[in-house]
């Protein structure tokens, strides 16, 4: 596995050009932020086509530069986000609206609907239930959803620009806290892009240790996401059977990592601890019988012609679409998008033969989505067994290149690829920016809802089960 | 379906769950106003097949007009001050304000100063703490039995 590739400084004039071309030849949207302050902040740019990655820098003179959100629609928010928190104007993103910023003036983020029998249908920030914060505005006739706006970032903490002037290892705990369902999948790829900077490669024990603790969130996030599905079609054996497995797997995690989260499993160039036989071998057991007993209350649910009238048909989201905005994770491989990050990236972590799962109708509906983790859930159960009957050591790393100041990392989380960059001066951390999977998929979300009735959005919402926390920081 | 009742019946006979100690019951409002979404996970988990909180009369309502505890994850946001200050006005009273998990009561990794308003206690009187990151659904459980007592306590004074 190579190191993070030298950044291409590009002028601010042929910006456009060179996205535009590296587009054209298959690349794809890692990630875009902003850097540095005004009056000429810095825009980089993150682009992918396979295992290979290419950075581009640009500086916005006077904080403006082009848009390329006609080339890369899945950079909208990433645009939004740039002009909210550096100030960089996007020439050509037009109307350019409010998304971590929350004026006070609703033309700033809401799209005007106007037409005889329009409504606004207002959700949030404070759900009823147990549930994150943040706005939902549906423009709706009648019970037709015409159009979404999302308001989040009622959670915006502030964590990347928290961790600016601290050291590298002090940068787990930022990353940790962003979201405690995906805590391993981001400070993995967090700690991926801190060793890039300091040149650093994870020896075989690491690789397997980390990808130990990654299978193990997304084992409890899987038949959590399915618990919730059953809860939004309103089958309480369902939610309950996968919320009552979703325990053990947490017990699993306490058990073999000492946290029911996974959190302090992770840490820049080194493993945090070894996990003797015994344990091991009582997890191995464990997670098999989670799987089986999954698996068999999967096929239950699949034999209910009810659960499936419900589910199939709502909320498509046809594969065109899926690659065109960027959607990732398990909502992406139910449209038939072939693609996950653990097959991209296998040189970090120890996927040696893992395929992306395949559901049997692809057809980007609730149902296929929630065919997707049931099949993924297999797969999971079926690495950490193979992994806990060989337990990994704690692992560590071997300087292997030179070090960078810019380093990225990017993991498959349970919601999708999460992409994570550092930039560092020598072991301080100038700028951390955490692109998660539900960051890349909330947008999805709002163009897959217009053309459904209202009452259908939580259950489209939760087949997409994106974390709130993990999109505001 | 069928299969699941029963084998969640089963699960219920050999789960260990004391038998409620305590009569009387308590309505929850939660207010996310910044977690991580731990606190949020285990807090959905009490109310799962393992701790069952129903079963102590503890039950989560849509509004805050129907609740006894505003129960609050999260170190507090701006964004997140104004609504919380709403839904607290809006409970009748007596009302509890419950701290759940370190954030919320200011400890630990919060973000940018900027950015916050909180912990809890700057903005609401604070009533029950539940520290830990997040909290487990057993110590979640355990301490809102205990605000059970703070409920009915006033209620005694007025008898006498």
């Amino acid at each position: 596995m190579s190191p993070t590739p030298a950044i291409e400084h590009v002028d601010a004039g042929s910006w456009r050009a060179t996205v535009s071309a590296a587009v054209e030849r298959g690349a794809e949207l890692d990630c875009l932020w902003a850097a540095g302050g005004a009056p000429d902040p810095a825009v980089r740019l993150a682009l992918r086509q396979g295992a290979a990655r290419r950075l581009f820098s640009t500086r916005a003179e006077g904080s403006r530069v082009a848009t390329i959100v006609d080339l890369l629609p899945a950079a909208e928010w990433d645009e939004r986000e740039a002009h909210d928190t550096h100030g960089v104007r996007f020439d050509g993103h037009e109307p350019l609206r409010a998304l971590v910023a929350h004026p006070a003036d609703r033309a700033a983020w809401v799209t005007p609907v106007e037409g005889p029998d329009v409504h606004e249908v207002a959700v949030g920030p404070i759900h009823a239930g147990i549930i994150e914060s943040g706005h939902f505005r549906f423009h709706v006739v009648g019970e037709r959803v015409l159009h979404l706006d999302l308001r989040l970032f009622y959670k915006h903490r502030g964590l990347e620009r928290a961790a600016e002037g601290l050291t590298l290892a002090a940068g787990i705990p930022v990353a940790q806290r962003a979201c405690a369902a995906c805590a391993v999948a981001n400070s993995v790829a967090y700690a991926q892009a801190a060793e890039s900077t300091l040149g650093l490669q994870p020896d075989e024990d690491l690789r397997r240790s980390r990808t130990l603790v990654i299978e193990l969130e997304r084992l409890y996030n899987h038949l959590h996401d399915l618990s919730a599905l059953c809860a939004g079609i309103g089958f309480d054996p369902g939610t309950m059977t996968f919320a009552a497995l979703k325990e053990r797997a947490q017990r699993v995690n306490e058990r073999i990592a000492g946290h029911r989260f996974l959190f302090g499993t992770v840490r820049v160039g080194e493993g945090a601890r070894s996990i003797d036989d015994a344990g091991a071998s009582s997890a191995h057991d464990e997670v098999q019988a989670i799987g089986r007993e999954a698996a068999d209350a999967w096929r239950t649910l699949t034999f209910m012609a009810s659960a499936e009238d419900r589910m199939r048909g709502v909320g498509p989201l046809a594969k065109e679409d899926a690659e065109r905005w960027g959607a990732v994770g398990p909502v992406a491989r139910a449209s038939g998008v072939h693609r996950d990050a653990r097959t991209d990236e296998r040189g970090l972590l120890w996927y040696p033969d893992l395929q992306p799962a395949r559901p049997e109708h692809p057809a980007g509906d609730v149902a296929a989505r929630a065919e997707v983790r049931a099949a993924e859930l297999e797969q999971t159960c079926a690495i950490l067994t193979g992994l806990l009957t060989s337990p990994p050591g704690r692992g560590s790393s071997a300087a292997a290149h030179e070090p960078a100041s810019l380093g990225v990392g990017r993991v498959e989380s349970p919601r999708g690829a999460t992409v994570c960059c550092v930039e560092a001066d020598e072991d301080q951390i100038t700028r951390l920016h955490l692109r998660t999977g539900s960051y890349a998929n909330w947008p999805v979300l709002a163009r897959v809802v217009p053309g459904a009735i209202l009452p259908d959005f939580p259950l489209i919402n939760k087949s997409f089960e994106l974390c709130y926390a993990c999109a505001d920081r | 379906m069928f299969v699941l009742l029963k084998r969640l019946q089963h699960l219920r006979r050999t789960v260990a769950l004391p038998a409620p100690a305590r009569p009387g019951s308590l309505a929850l409002r939660h207010v996310d106003c910044g977690s991580c979404n731990g606190c949020e996970h285990e807090l959905t988990n009490a109310a799962g097949p393992h701790y069952d909180l129903e079963r102590f009369g503890i039950s989560v309502v849509a509004s805050p007009r129907h609740a006894d505890v505003l129960l609050i994850t999260g170190t507090v946001t701006t964004r997140m001050a104004g609504p919380l200050r709403a839904a607290y006005a809006a409970m009748p009273e007596p009302r509890l304000v419950a701290a759940l998990g370190d954030c919320a009561l200011g400890i630990g990794v919060l973000g940018d100063p900027d950015q916050l308003a909180g912990p809890v206690e700057d903005l609401l009187p604070v009533d029950v703490r539940v520290a830990g990151c997040p909290p487990t659904p057993a110590a979640i459980a355990e301490a809102l039995l205990d605000a059970l007592d703070l409920v009915r306590t006033p209620r005694r004074e007025d008898r006498r």
